[in-house]
């Protein structure tokens, strides 16, 4: 197994260097991921802290002086006087910190319901399938605004603050499992009647290790495919809750929560407050998107 | 380009219109939620109904009381009030209006069944003198009544006789929701609720016609983003509000406009004046340092109410010192000052009560309440964290905030208050007066502040007939709650309308569309 | 087979009833009426008054019980905000959603299938490159973004179509369209463009994954080697092979595009069940709210059993199982 998880490596990066498309996409995100990962170290501003903040320097255009403070910002500030470029580095380790988190929850649950849908089958499987359709029922939006009403009802009041982030996750993650054991169970049912299947029960292997070692690596490319993608979903998802008003919270704003305050800002002209952090999401996600294409082309072994 | 797309606009607009150029379209962010003006007490539904419905008095340009379908009247001694109704005036069914049909509304609007009972708390009878005479009695003087009863609108009884309506629905639907029939100047001739409303004038309307619309479309729009899109592209004739910030962009574009006026809402801040402990935050537990007037006078030294009108608000909001704006009755021109932006000072007061190093508390704040509220909120952070106050701010829609204050869960919250009675008495009377379920007392002051002198004013104020002795009792009330800071006063908030070029019309303070004001210009 | 449907409408009579209990269990987690149906003057005695009028001072299984009850007699119930039946008010709204959903996934499906064929047979063609990246840009920005550019561009400063709203609608019996207007044609415009933008990609990859598999099938292999021309190769075969998972996924997109309505909807103020039910949110209208989310459910059931039954009657092998997209 590992020789061939080895060989399917090295193939890949061979087909990733022959790909420029997907050789830009990557850097951008390796660029993007490192520059929020280092981001107190890009940045003078910490634009979390309230105390480092200057009202008066609310709303200067990029490369402006302020016309109170003289302050310059590269790329402007938004309405707390907020340094946008700082925010936006800050605020895409928290869409990055939610897209990744989300789309971990939602792969393990997703990939583990999913095997075992399939391989247990019967009255096991239509519960899980039809607990997946309940959940195609209920729009991301509004899982995310009871789960943020039920959080908020039980966690104790000081803390709060604390709990929106982990709200974001679960809502979205609970919002993209049902594609993950989708495919799991696909594929499972398909490799569940293969012969080597049938040869490790006949041996007496418990189903949980046929499951872990035979049926689940046999899925892993398209899981990959659809976590890239979901990641790229996340993030985006995140945006729109924010806009709905159940995103992170104003003062340590995400990517989503800055385009939705940027958006406000549209018609009267402060264009640099949505432009910039917009264009960093487009950028992101694009990215993310284009290397998931990329990657179901490449591991998708009838297009060679 | 943009003169270009704008005439492109224009002709669109023509070609889509198929009504005469008198046709008026505006929008606002709320749809009223009846047609019945003793179900809901909310302003989108008194304001709006304000076209369709009259009062025996009603408010000028200037908010003063007027005549409306009563013509004069006056006190009866201490204890009520005589009104001398109009003649000659009809429903928009042509039923003929009389001292029975306000007998009628009144026994309507103060049942059980409806939200406007309140406003009738101090009536202890009202007997019909003859069909044009009516009498309103008061358990005790009351100089204000008929001011307090601006609001109140008059139903034709037989209508609502005959359509099954003589009380106000509560939960189930009934013709007065849909249905309308007043003595205004507009009849409301289409109501699709959420979606449009459409009045037309009333040809036998008592008054003088000021207006020339021949037809007016109400549309709720409520992302205001579209609504200013809508105002630009001219789908729209006038839009309400326009967002703070996109008011100078429209002010500046071709062929649109804004009015912009002081609405009687005054932003503050409370605190938590009886709670043992801080509840939220770091410090949760440790004992309530809000409880210091010290510490609450450097709150108010703290906050840069200029910076945030300059930024924030863009110039368009005028700082507040008291419950009530400048331009309401009973307001204390003595303590027009605001206590100074002064970090130094608020650091000096809250060593002086012995947090040299701060502390960290929890601040609510309402996020679709007040114009720019969750911002405002944000900056008063940053602002408190110059001086070594760390707040942690819990910002949310309105539908958990007041729930949340109820709860006592705060240390400290945003609150916007207008007088509906546009008196300086009333502020006193919801926030803060010491919290009295069965008086009806102080049902706002969310952070039990209690003071035994202003509990003593509050009813001599309410009862008091002479103007210079009443407005020296609020002046003292307004003195004790200023030494007292039961709150910092921030701001009054600003009303911004857009309109189109060649309409005129006339903003209220209260923010009500008074359609009669209206003129279209072509 | 007759087994197979009875036992799965069964089933979605299970789920119906799990989605409402999960839904009234939450409820009063979203916020509490009271204070929009009471003015500023209201005393806490009012508040409780009107709490138990409204029945929310019962458990939520009382409440749920109650609106079931009222639903098994065709009662929806009373509006908290508007005072009328929630029936009414779901018929005035629910034409002008379908609509949108009808139009966005007609031009989801039109061009999605065109532009995957398209790219599908160019595969290196530098304009198939293009169609395929800049595809993902429609779906790399949330719709509301999108939504609030399109409204930017050609409504403010192109003044070519209405920001938002309807337009002029007709009635035909109870059911009002706005697609026999000039107005109304204009207003559909954006937000349909908005709405179906994503689901839009979604196709025209899926066919184009699709051809590209079915075209290197051995069975298209032969059809070539029979001679057979490019375009019924191309049409005849391959496309019509990839129309069974299309269906499939644009029959499960069509419940989402009406459940994704709600963004767009609120952008463009467009007067839809979607916009209702974030209004409903707002006001914690929890008839409407409850009511909105059965009637999501019901659709989302029936459209999942469409798909399972087209499974059926396509591949009976395959009977209830479901491979999902792949």
């Amino acid at each position: 197994m590992e020789a061939i998880a080895r060989a399917l490596d090295s193939d890949l990066a061979y087909r990733f260097r022959r790909s420029p498309v997907a050789m830009v996409a990557g850097l951008v995100v390796v660029l993007l991921i490192g520059s929020a990962v280092f981001a107190p170290f890009i940045t003078a501003q910490n634009p979390f802290d309230p105390g480092s903040l200057n009202l008066m320097n609310g709303f200067s255009k990029p490369m402006e002086p302020n016309q109170f403070t003289g302050e310059t910002f590269v790329l402007g500030t938004d309405d707390q006087g907020r340094d946008v470029f700082a925010t936006i580095l800050y605020g895409m380790r928290i869409s990055l910190f939610v897209g990744f988190s989300a789309v971990i929850f939602a792969m393990v649950l997703g990939v583990t319901l999913g095997l075992i849908s399939g391989y247990v089958g019967g009255r096991t499987d239509t519960i899980i399938m039809r607990i997946a359709d309940i959940q195609l029922t209920f729009p991301a939006i509004l899982v995310a605004l009871l789960i943020f009403g039920v959080a908020k009802g039980i966690t104790p009041p000081d803390r709060r603050d604390e709990v929106a982030i982990w709200v974001l996750i679960i809502a979205i993650g609970l919002s993209e499992w049902v594609q993950f054991a989708r495919v799991v169970r696909g594929a499972t049912l398909v490799e569940k009647g293969k012969e080597y299947v049938q040869a490790a029960r006949l041996i007496g292997r418990s189903p949980v290790a046929i499951m872990v070692q035979h049926i689940l690596p046999n899925t892993l490319s398209p899981v990959l495919v659809i976590a890239t993608i979901s990641l790229a979903l996340a993030i985006i998802a995140e945006a729109t809750l924010s806009f709905l008003g159940v995103g992170a919270p104003p003062t340590q704003p995400s990517l989503g929560t800055l385009i939705r305050i940027g958006q406000e800002f549209l018609f009267s002209g402060e264009w640099w407050i949505l432009f910039f952090p917009a264009m960093t999401l487009l950028a992101l996600a694009l990215s993310v998107n284009l290397l998931g294409d990329w990657l179901r082309d490449a591991l998708n072994p009838k297009l060679r | 380009m943009k003169k270009l797309s704008f005439l492109l606009a224009a002709t669109i607009a023509a070609g889509v219109g198929t009504a005469q150029a008198e046709t008026f379209k505006w929008a606002a962010q709320t749809d009223p939620q009846t047609m019945d003006p003793h179900a809901v007490n909310s302003a989108p539904v008194l304001g709006f109904l304000n076209n369709v419905y009259e009062g025996l008095v009603r408010r000028g340009k200037d908010m003063t009381i007027e005549p409306a379908l009563a013509e004069s009247w006056e006190p009866l001694g201490g204890d009520g009030w005589r009104f001398n109704l109009r003649r000659d005036v009809t429903f928009h069914d042509g039923a003929a209006f009389t001292a029975e049909d306000v007998l009628f509304s009144y026994e309507r609007a103060s049942s059980e069944a409806a939200d406007t009972a309140s406003w009738f708390a101090p009536v202890s009878e009202v007997t019909v003198v003859d069909d044009f005479t009516i009498d309103f009695m008061t358990t005790a003087p009351n100089p204000i009544f008929p001011d307090s009863i601006a609001n109140f609108m008059i139903m034709d009884r037989g209508w609502a006789e005959a359509n099954g309506v003589e009380l106000p629905a509560k939960d189930a639907e009934n013709f007065a929701t849909l249905n309308a029939n007043g003595t205004a100047t507009f009849r409301l001739a289409e109501r699709q609720p959420g979606l449009m409303t459409v009045l037309e004038p009333f040809e036998g309307w008592w008054g003088e016609v000021e207006h020339n619309i021949t037809r007016a479309e109400f549309t709720p729009v409520q992302n205001s983003a579209t609504a200013v899109a809508a105002l630009l592209s001219g789908e729209v004739d006038m839009i309400n509000p326009v967002p703070v910030q996109d008011a100078g962009r429209v002010a500046e574009r071709d062929g649109v406009g804004v009015i912009t006026g002081i609405e009687a809402r005054v932003i503050m801040f409370g605190f938590a004046h009886q709670a043992d402990t801080i509840k939220y935050a770091d410090d949760a537990g440790q004992p309530n340092p809000f409880r210091d007037v010290r510490v609450r006078q450097a709150v108010a030294h703290a906050i840069n109410v200029d910076a945030i009108l300059q930024t924030i608000m863009r110039g368009a909001a005028e700082p507040a010192s008291q419950l009530v704006s400048p331009a309401m009755r009973g307001y204390t021109p003595a303590l027009a000052e605001r206590p100074a932006y002064d970090p130094d000072a608020a650091r000096a007061l809250l060593a002086e009560a012995g947090y040299p190093d701060g502390f960290s508390f929890g601040l609510k704040c309402p996020n679709d309440r007040y114009l720019n509220d969750e911002s405002v909120c944000q900056a008063a952070v940053s602002m408190l964290a110059q001086i070594g106050l760390r707040a942690e701010l819990d910002a949310m829609p309105v539908r958990t905030y007041w729930p949340e204050l109820r709860e006592d869960n705060f240390d400290m919250y945003l609150l916007g208050w207008s007088p509906g009675t546009f008196d300086a008495e009333h502020p006193v009377r919801f926030l803060a007066a010491t919290p009295d379920e069965e008086k009806r007392l102080g049902s706002w002051n969310f952070g039990d502040f209690s003071n035994p002198r202003v509990d003593e004013l509050l009813p001599m104020i309410q009862s008091e007939i002479d103007d210079a002795a009443r407005q020296a009792m609020l002046d003292e009330v307004a003195q004790i709650l200023q030494d007292e800071q039961a709150y910092v006063p921030l701001y009054v908030q600003p009303l911004i309308w857009g309109v189109r070029d060649g309409v005129e019309l006339t903003q209220r303070p209260d923010n009500f569309f008074i359609l009669r004001w209206v003129t279209i210009n072509e | 087979m007759l087994a197979f449907i009875i036992r799965r409408v069964l089933q979605s009579v299970v789920v119906l009833l799990v989605v409402g209990l999960v839904a009234f269990s939450l409820f009063r987690f979203v916020g509490d009426p009271v204070d929009n149906l009471l003015g500023q003057e209201r005393t806490i005695e009012d508040i409780d008054r009107v709490r138990s009028e409204l029945g929310l001072d019962q458990p939520f299984p009382v409440q749920y019980f109650r609106f079931l009850q009222g639903v098994a007699q065709g009662n929806f119930g009373v509006s908290f905000r508007q005072g009328r039946p929630v029936a009414d008010i779901l018929a005035e709204r629910a034409p002008a959603t379908l609509e949108l959903a009808a139009v966005s996934a007609l031009f989801a499906i039109v061009l999605g299938i065109t532009l995957g064929v398209y790219t599908a047979i160019r595969r290196d063609g530098w304009l198939s490159n293009f169609i395929m990246t800049s595809s993902l840009i429609g779906v790399s920005l949330p719709t509301f973004l999108i939504g609030i550019l399109l409204i930017y561009v050609f409504a403010v400063e192109l003044g070519w179509l209405p920001s938002f709203g309807r337009g002029e609608t007709v009635r035909i019996g109870w059911w009002t369209t706005g697609l026999l207007t000039e107005s109304g044609l204009k207003a559909i415009i954006l937000p349909a463009i908005t709405l179906g933008l994503y689901q839009m990609t979604l196709i025209m990859r899926l066919v184009r994954a699709e051809m590209l598999e079915v075209l290197r099938s051995d069975y298209v292999k032969f059809a070539r080697a029979r001679g057979l021309n490019q375009r019924s190769v191309y049409f005849r075969h391959a496309l019509k092979n990839t129309l069974v998972p299309v269906i499939t996924i644009t029959g499960l997109q069509l419940g989402s595009i009406i459940a994704f309505a709600i963004i767009t909807e609120t952008v463009f103020q467009w007067p839809g069940v979607g916009l209702l039910f974030i209004n409903s949110i707002q006001f914690v209208d929890i008839p409407v709210m409850a009511s909105y989310l059965m009637l999501i459910s019901v659709m989302f059931v029936v459209i999942n059993l469409i798909v399972d039954l087209l499974y059926f009657a396509i591949d009976p092998r395959l009977s209830a199982s479901r491979g999902g997209g792949h």
